[in-house]
């Protein structure tokens, strides 16, 4: 595989205070990428120099093989970016506002109607067209603006939290939309999210916390690694169970009449409960979330951006 | 080109479609030429309403000319000039787009009041003072669309920016001749008068109005139509090249600043677009 954005050494330094500290990863073509962090971590820093806002202190950047900070116009064309705040021109109806992103962005002009019906279409817009961008509810806004970001083909889209005070319905119809536009299009999607659930869906994730990537793996392998399967027991004869886990080695907490028990070690569990089954009245098996990934890897709970 | 043209035709749209704001940009100036109109009954002067109307139809573009590019402060605010941030378009053109929408949307206004105003005292008698008439006030149009989007590129923040407008308005306003002519105000003012840019457009702009160019610099003096520093008179010529000067300065000084501004770092918050709009 390809890698679109190309990221080596980046620091940025606002006077004393490093924002990022020397990151380095790739993001290949054509994959979901989800750049998780608490706030301050340096993720909205990374992401605006990737777009072309900040300059970066030191380091190199590339997308599509062009030099963020050199070829700025290039590097514009080739990318998408929406925002977690909307950059909809309120005053002007949705199709104006696409219009305006063409001339912005040079598309030739017969190729526009084309365009605009195609992306409206993939976000179900098609019929609110003409309606005016201040009349639109969030979830609408967040739409157009995905459709808008997509008219000039990039070949990369950055979405800066494009789920974030979206009702859940709205949510699963973005996320429906990304991976639509992943498999058709091919686009490389690079995005910062706080539902852990929807970093999840992701091909790669990388985790930042004090300005620097603290983790860079698939999600699958990032949940295998940081986090433990639990087992929660309910017993009626708790002397016997605990003398058990005891012999076999088994790490315990005891709280509210349950034992919590690390499932990291399922074979051993499973003949402590052989042996004691029927003295067993609940029992509930918990998964590790990636909630606790990101707990355990940056010691800090995922915080709503206020 | 384009990106120009298109950023042009937003202006206008919007000027179009805000109905409420388009007909209170008329009543206030009808509302002090009747005001002012009445205080400033002057004998020297032949005809005062049209000598009011006058000084209020290049004030109405002064300020909408200035309010209007300074409103690239509320596209910050709003997000919208993120959006071209990001985009390939170069920030020339866009400078440039905000500025000619903002300074043809003032020359409209103007020209709206100008069309009540015939009806109520304004006579042209040359067919080319109109013509004289509309290159005025797209001249001033322009020049103070560039002060209004040099100031906007200044603004770390929305609602500072809306009492800095007011406080930088009003007195190039009220202290420009238009609607209290310079020789009733008290010495120390008057001297502030003299530096203020809208008081030589102000004169200039009478002048083709009330069709009087041909007169000589002793008449118009007489008449308050030339800024006359201590014996000294301003002439027509003068007047037009401090404009110029003033406005080929602001231009530049505009558009170098929008270039190079960081609009990312604009203070965002609701009550700030309403600060602005309100």
């Amino acid at each position: 595989m390809n890698p679109i954005i190309q990221v080596k050494n980046f620091t940025k330094r606002y006077g004393d205070f490093v924002a990022v500290n020397n990151i380095s990863f790739d993001v290949e073509e054509g994959s979901v990428f989800a750049f998780l962090g608490p706030n301050g971590a340096g993720k909205s820093t990374t992401i605006n120099t990737l777009c072309t806002i900040f300059e970066k202190t030191s380091g190199t950047l590339l997308i599509d093989g062009k030099d963020v900070s050199r070829q700025k116009s290039e590097v514009r064309s080739a990318i998408g970016v929406v925002f977690q705040d909307s950059t909809l021109d309120a005053k002007m109806t949705i199709e104006e506002n696409l219009k305006m992103h063409c001339v912005f962005y040079n598309i030739p002009k017969k190729e526009v109607e084309e365009r605009i019906g195609f992306v409206l279409k993939l976000v179900d817009l098609t019929d609110e067209r003409k309606k005016m961008v201040s009349a639109l509810s969030g979830g609408m806004k967040r739409r157009v603006e995905i459709a808008r970001g997509l008219i000039h083909y990039p070949k990369v889209l950055f979405l800066d939290e494009p789920t974030t005070g979206l009702d859940p319905q709205t949510r699963a119809h973005i996320w429906e939309y990304i991976m639509r536009l992943q498999k058709e299009r091919n686009i490389t999607i690079f995005l910062t999210t706080h539902y852990m659930e929807e970093a999840e869906i992701c091909n790669k994730i990388a985790i930042m916390d004090g300005g620097v990537i603290v983790a860079h793996d698939t999600p699958y392998a990032l949940k295998k690694k940081y986090t433990k399967d639990k087992a929660y027991i309910n017993t009626k004869n708790e002397e016997a169970f605990e003398n058990l886990l005891a012999e076999y080695q088994l790490i315990y907490t005891k709280k509210n009449g349950y034992y919590k028990v690390e499932a990291e070690f399922l074979e051993r569990l499973l003949e402590v409960l052989s042996i004691h089954k029927e003295h067993i009245t609940n029992m509930e098996i918990k998964k590790g979330t990636f909630n606790d990934v990101f707990l355990e890897i940056t010691g800090k709970k995922i915080r709503e951006e206020g | 080109m384009n990106t120009v043209f298109a950023l042009w035709k937003r202006g206008l749209k919007a000027f179009v479609r805000n109905k409420t704001g388009l007909i209170f940009s008329l009543i206030f100036p009808f509302f002090f030429v009747y005001v002012f109109g009445a205080i400033f009954k002057n004998d020297f002067i032949d005809n005062p309403i049209a000598y009011m109307l006058s000084g209020v139809i290049i004030t109405t573009v002064f300020e909408s000319a200035l309010n209007l590019a300074s409103s690239t402060v509320d596209d910050m605010v709003s997000g919208f000039m993120k959006e071209v941030l990001v985009s390939p378009a170069k920030r020339v053109y866009v400078a440039l787009g905000q500025l000619l929408s903002a300074a043809t949307v003032a020359t409209l206004q103007g020209i709206l009041i100008l069309v009540i105003g015939s009806f109520i005292g304004i006579k042209f008698t040359k067919w080319s003072t109109p013509f004289f008439v509309l290159l005025s006030m797209i001249f001033i149009g322009i020049v103070f669309s560039g002060v209004g989007l040099f100031l906007a590129t200044k603004v770390r923040n929305g609602q500072t920016f809306q009492i800095v407008k007011t406080a930088v308005t009003m007195p190039l306003t009220f202290l420009s001749g238009a609607y209290i002519p310079l020789s009733m105000l008290p010495n120390s003012l008057r001297f502030v008068a003299y530096l203020n840019p809208m008081t030589y457009a102000t004169a200039f702009f009478r002048m083709i109005v009330l069709e009087k160019a041909h007169l000589s610099v002793p008449d118009l003096i007489k008449e308050g139509l030339v800024v006359e520093i201590n014996g000294f008179a301003i002439t027509p010529f003068m007047t037009f090249a401090v404009i110029l000067i003033i406005g080929l300065v602001f231009l530049l000084l505009s558009t170098i600043s929008f270039v190079n501004t960081d609009f990312s770092r604009m203070n965002r918050s609701a009550t700030d677009a309403n600060a602005l709009w309100g």
